[in-house]
């Protein structure tokens, strides 16, 4: 069995990065076009986990489905969650394959899995466009993965959820940028994406535009100076803020393996 | 005679009723600047504190016995000359034994009397059950045209004695009987009839509280800031008309009420804000604190607050209750991805 810290970073990289492929094939036509007429599954796979996801392909749709497919296209299996973990950030580890007919399928799924390089650290687009994905796809994925960790078993959130009360971290980007949340009550939590209308959030970090959210999602600029140059503005209570700044932190040190 | 500490009074207190004694002095401070200004009671003087009134201007003072209704229809008759009567007496007789008079002399005909009701809810403590009212917002409520306000303290009743007297039309405010420790450190604080102060912001919980609950929700609020959970506090001192934007943006905000009051849970501050979240078709957790249909016990008013779990300990344990509640139906813990 892989150890506690691998299967955390495996569910991050399968269930709150790999389904970002969506917002790919959503924001970019030319990726959408590698779709056209594609059909199959691949699916992604450790020998020394359960954790498993696959990327279905079906006449210019995509979407990503958590556990094993009873019959894929083709499987993309690791030797360990490590291997998966290392792929999936975008360092060099060999899998095995199985069912090669599916191998077009996979080669339609790999400009996809290329462009998930996005969410790195390292990746810094110059391009209005650029900046505006990696955005979005940051936010998606960062709330996703705070409740990735507490449904993982982190200790920290768990701690932090546990004794909650009903409470929403809020991430918006003015100007019709997008939007997502954090919910959490007494143990459990859910990401969501748009703004929760139902009540204030308990923490919201606002973004006036693209650039402000970008300097400060990729620690351009820190929350101090983001504040005090209008890039970033804090409503609701700043002790939450604290609170989830350390464990968006934490997010990037899972997702890069520092 | 006991001394009164902390957050607790005694009904041996008799000389320490300040918030009685306040408005007894606010009233004939006013009454000295303004003739139109006559007050009332009914045999008492003393007890109410309205004496101070009696002692000063004599000649604009009317002992009634004991004769209630008959004080209301009197003062009735008065308003319509351009005066302006401010009766008091106990809670219990001005809003129960004297009703059907202030509902069809003085709210029927929108007369501009002040009604100071004193010793509600259960702040007679010892008088016994009898003595206690714990109806009263619930009857003054439902009569059209009344004003109905509950202040938290001292320096709070002095500033809503000086805001009836500015209103035209029938009003009656509640207070306690003794010692009721103060919530205000001075008179720097903005009073305005169908207002609610914000005493406290909070992200969890709303703790809606009127008259002497307020300063438990206060006590409460910073017991469960310590143990992480962030707590609204709102002084809704007007019963009617009640403050409903800052309900509604409590319930927006926090989505879970609570109320707290020296009254029954029947038609009193919680009803009125169960009205208010009603027609809003908002949902939220929602708890009313107060005396929950029966008819209270006897005993020194701390205990009794204690005992109806409307103290800072009873309104702490509320807390707790409600942020565990579940309220939402259509609860959906699955990640959007």
């Amino acid at each position: 069995m892989a150890d506690h810290t691998q299967e955390l970073r495996a569910r991050i990289f399968l269930r709150s990065a790999l389904p970002l492929v969506k917002v790919v094939a959503e924001e970019r036509p030319r990726y959408r076009k590698l779709l056209f007429k594609a059909n199959g599954v691949v699916q992604f796979t450790a020998s020394d986990s359960e954790q498993a996801a696959w990327i279905e392909l079906g006449d210019g749709t995509i979407d990503v489905k958590q556990g094993l497919h009873p019959n894929p296209s083709i499987t993309v299996k690791f030797k360990t969650l490590r291997d998966l973990n290392t792929f999936f950030a975008g360092g060099t580890a060999l899998p095995s394959l199985k069912r090669l007919a599916g191998i077009p399928s996979l080669l339609r799924v790999v400009p996809f899995l290329l462009k998930l390089k996005v969410l790195m650290p390292n990746a810094v687009p110059t391009d209005p466009a650029g900046k505006a994905l990696k955005v979005k796809m940051l936010l998606y994925m960062v709330s996703n993965a705070l409740s990735q960790l507490n449904k993982g078993g982190d200790e920290t959130m768990v701690k932090l959820v546990k004794n909650s009360p009903d409470r929403i971290f809020q991430w918006t980007v003015e100007g019709g940028g997008p939007a997502a949340y954090l919910r959490m009550r007494g143990g459990q939590t859910k990401a969501g994406r748009g703004t929760y209308t139902r009540r204030r959030p308990y923490v919201h970090m606002i973004f006036p535009d693209i650039e402000g959210a970008f300097d400060v999602l990729t620690q351009k600029v820190g929350t101090v100076d983001a504040v005090r140059y209008n890039k970033l503005r804090m409503e609701g209570a700043m002790e939450g803020g604290k609170e989830v700044g350390l464990l968006m932190q934490r997010v990037e040190a899972l997702t890069t393996g520092a | 005679m006991a001394k009164a500490e902390g957050l607790t009074w005694t009904v041996d207190d008799a000389d320490h009723m300040t918030q009685a004694e306040i408005y007894g002095e606010v009233l004939t401070q006013l009454a000295l600047k303004n003739e139109k200004i006559v007050a009332m009671t009914a045999d008492l003087a003393t007890s109410t504190k309205i004496g101070k009134f009696q002692a000063k201007i004599p000649e604009r003072f009317f002992d009634f016995g004991i004769a209630e209704a008959n004080m209301v229809a009197v003062a009735s008759g008065i308003a319509e000359t351009g005066l302006i009567p401010v009766i008091s007496t106990f809670a219990v007789f001005a809003s129960l034994r004297a009703a059907e008079f202030v509902r069809t002399d003085l709210c029927y005909q929108k007369r501009n009397v002040k009604i100071i009701g004193t010793h509600s809810g259960t702040s007679f403590g010892q008088a016994g059950t009898t003595h206690h009212c714990t109806e009263d917002l619930a009857v003054m409520r439902s009569f059209a045209n009344m004003v109905v306000i509950a202040p938290a303290d001292a320096r709070e009743t002095a500033k809503a004695v000086e805001a009836v007297l500015g209103w035209d039309g029938p009003c009656y405010i509640r207070i306690g009987r003794g010692f009721e420790p103060p919530l205000h450190k001075d008179l720097d604080f903005d009073f305005e009839i169908g207002k609610a102060i914000e005493l406290r912001d909070g992200h969890d919980v709303t703790v809606i509280a009127c008259g002497v609950t307020v300063l438990h929700a206060m006590e409460a609020a910073a017991r469960a800031a310590a143990n992480g959970v962030s707590v609204r506090v709102l002084d809704m001192h007007t019963i009617k008309p009640i403050d409903e934007a800052a309900v509604l943006k409590a319930v927006a905000d926090t989505r879970r009420i609570i109320t707290a009051e020296d009254h029954s849970v029947v038609g009193g501050l919680g009803s009125a804000v169960a009205d208010v979240i009603a027609r809003s078709g908002k949902g939220c957790a929602f708890r009313k604190l107060g005396y929950q249909d029966e008819f209270s016990i006897v005993g020194y008013p701390e205990d009794l607050l204690h005992h109806y779990k409307i103290d800072a300990d009873g309104i702490l344990e509320a807390i707790a209750e409600v942020v565990r509640a579940e309220f939402e139906q259509d609860e959906n813990w699955e990640d959007e991805d």
